[in-house]
């Protein structure tokens, strides 16, 4: 069996999704990255964009926006050695235990891209454009907001302009 | 008969409170539903931004980032710290983020949490300098009356409470505090005297005057420390989180149970230790690590935003919850009064007629 790794996206708000999934890439601050099973561990900082995680050849795309990826390896809990539990048999047989590879990425916002429907984004463009006339007079502290909010509408717009045309997972 | 109708009307007026307060109880109640699954629903986030936290650490000799407070870096500048510790006492201010609710009629849950600031005001009179950036309405107007320096307020948060309503509120905090804090100290102790000098007047500290919300029927004001970020403060903010009896009552549905099982924390920190030295950090640490204490900041306001919530709604809930009683009662003792004024008036006519009919015949 494949090999998985486990995916949680996060955000303060709830959790989003968690599922087992073959390898996931996501946009770091540094650049893309895709992890795969039995990664060493890692933290980066999540940059705004698409974090898509592949299973069984099928693609799932999440639009996100700032945060922290890590990855680390957990010990499963399952004895029975679930999907994604990766054994190591040492010489003599005896087995070690058993880690899967958990990518955690906490996100302030994320979203399927199957929720971006065509309306909602039409709100979004909208909403960036006119986020972006506000912006221009309004104080740091509204500043700070708007900022937030226009990152989100973009990120929706450039995400879901990005899948209309291909093919994923619900 | 006189009187009858006035106490007719005093019940149909307490009638009609009672069913405004009983509306009010009810609102309150969905409110508080929510605002507190809400609290439920951040508590994964919480954790593993601990968990973040806690192996960024493990990898770095050193947190020296200003908005940690270091503790590793106390014992270091021994014999300077009892100056160092007067100096922030005296000379810097504290910037104090004080959240309580737009409206009233919620019992004592505005006035508790202001008196907890007078507590501390009163304390720390005249050493400490304390500013204010006010959330809601109630804490704006008591503290404007105590002429305290406002440097925010935010009154027009929606109900649900998103992450983006935070972002301000933290971005200021930590603004005003990095003012007074040249970034990136180096923990020598000189530069602790440096940096003692360039927070005076300005805010070495940022509090939050919030409502713990413990159960329904508990709700305690607390103030808790933000910035700079210490580490014992937020792993028991996050303790608390777990432990909260209201956690326990109702599990959420999606977020905890099974799921957080290896975060159990002995195994785990075995766990992590075995894997110190393996970790890899991508990109720049400290601008890293400096993002994590942005989040973290957020992520602890936006928390006690939450639990202010759910202690503001449960407070109105048991207020009103009083009220409706009350007025439930005062119907009672009212129809009481207002039976035995009729029965009297009906005795009285009766012993007027049968006087009169005794005289006639």
């Amino acid at each position: 069996m494949a090999k998985k790794l486990k995916l949680k996206i996060i955000t303060p708000e709830k959790l989003v999704f968690e599922e087992e999934v073959n390898q996931v890439t996501f946009p770091s601050t540094e650049g893309e990255l895709t992890v795969l099973p039995d990664h060493i561990p890692l933290i980066a900082g999540l940059a705004s964009g698409d974090v898509v995680a592949v299973t069984n050849g099928e693609h799932i795309p999440m639009a996100v926006a700032g945060g922290f990826v890590e990855v680390h390896p957990v010990r499963s809990l399952s004895r029975g050695g679930t999907a994604g539990a990766s054994e190591h048999q040492t010489s003599n047989g005896v087995k070690e235990e058993k880690y899967t590879t958990e990518v955690v990425i906490m996100a302030d916002f994320a979203e399927h891209v199957s929720e971006l429907s065509e309306a909602a984004i039409e709100k979004a463009k909208a909403r960036a454009e006119e986020l972006r006339k506000q912006m221009e007079n309004k104080e740091v502290v509204d500043y700070e907001h708007f900022a937030a909010e226009l990152e989100r509408s973009l990120t929706r717009v450039k995400i879901s302009d990005k899948w209309r045309t291909k093919k994923y997972r619900k | 008969m006189q009187g009858t109708k006035e106490i007719k009307r005093r019940i149909k007026s307490v009638k009609s409170t009672k069913k405004i307060t009983k509306a009010m109880e009810l609102v309150a109640a969905s409110k508080m539903k929510r605002a507190v699954a809400s609290t439920l629903a951040s508590r994964l986030y919480a954790e593993y931004s601990w968990e973040i936290l806690q192996s960024i650490a493990n990898n770095i000799e050193e947190i020296n980032h200003p908005l940690f407070a270091n503790p590793v870096r106390s014992p270091s500048r021994g014999g300077t710290a009892d100056v160092s510790e007067n100096q922030t006492s005296n000379g810097a201010g504290i910037l104090l983020i004080l959240i309580t609710s737009n409206r009233g009629l919620c019992g004592a849950y505005n006035s508790q949490v202001i008196k907890k600031v007078l507590t501390l005001l009163k304390k720390e009179r005249g050493a400490t300098n304390i500013d204010f950036i006010t959330i809601g309405k109630k804490g704006d107007v008591a503290m404007r009356r105590l002429g305290r320096k406002i440097i925010a307020t935010f009154t027009e948060l929606p109900t649900n409470i998103s992450l983006s309503d935070v972002l301000p509120i933290s971005k200021l905090a930590i603004q005003e505090y990095a003012a007074g804090n040249p970034s990136s100290a180096p923990p020598s102790p000189i530069a602790t005297e440096g940096r003692g000098k360039a927070t005076a007047g300005k805010y070495d500290k940022v509090l939050v005057a919030y409502t713990d919300f413990v159960s329904t029927m508990l709700q305690t004001a607390n103030i808790k420390q933000v910035v700079p970020v210490s580490k014992t403060d937020l792993k028991e903010l996050i303790y608390d989180l777990g432990r909260s009896p209201h956690l326990e009552v109702s599990p959420p549905s999606g977020g905890g149970g099974g799921k957080i099982d290896y975060l159990i924390e002995g195994d785990k920190n075995a766990l992590l230790g075995s894997l110190a030295e393996k970790l890899l950090i991508e990109g720049d640490k400290n601008a890293l690590l400096g993002s994590l204490a942005e989040k973290l900041v957020r992520m602890q306001i936006y928390q006690m935003l939450l639990e202010s919530n759910a202690s503001e709604q449960s407070a109105r809930m048991v207020a009103m919850k009083n009220a409706s009683d009350a007025a439930g009662e005062m119907i009672e003792d009212l129809t009481l009064v207002f039976n035995k004024a009729r029965q009297a008036g009906i005795t009285q006519e009766i012993s007027e007629i049968s006087a009169g009919m005794a005289s006639v015949s």
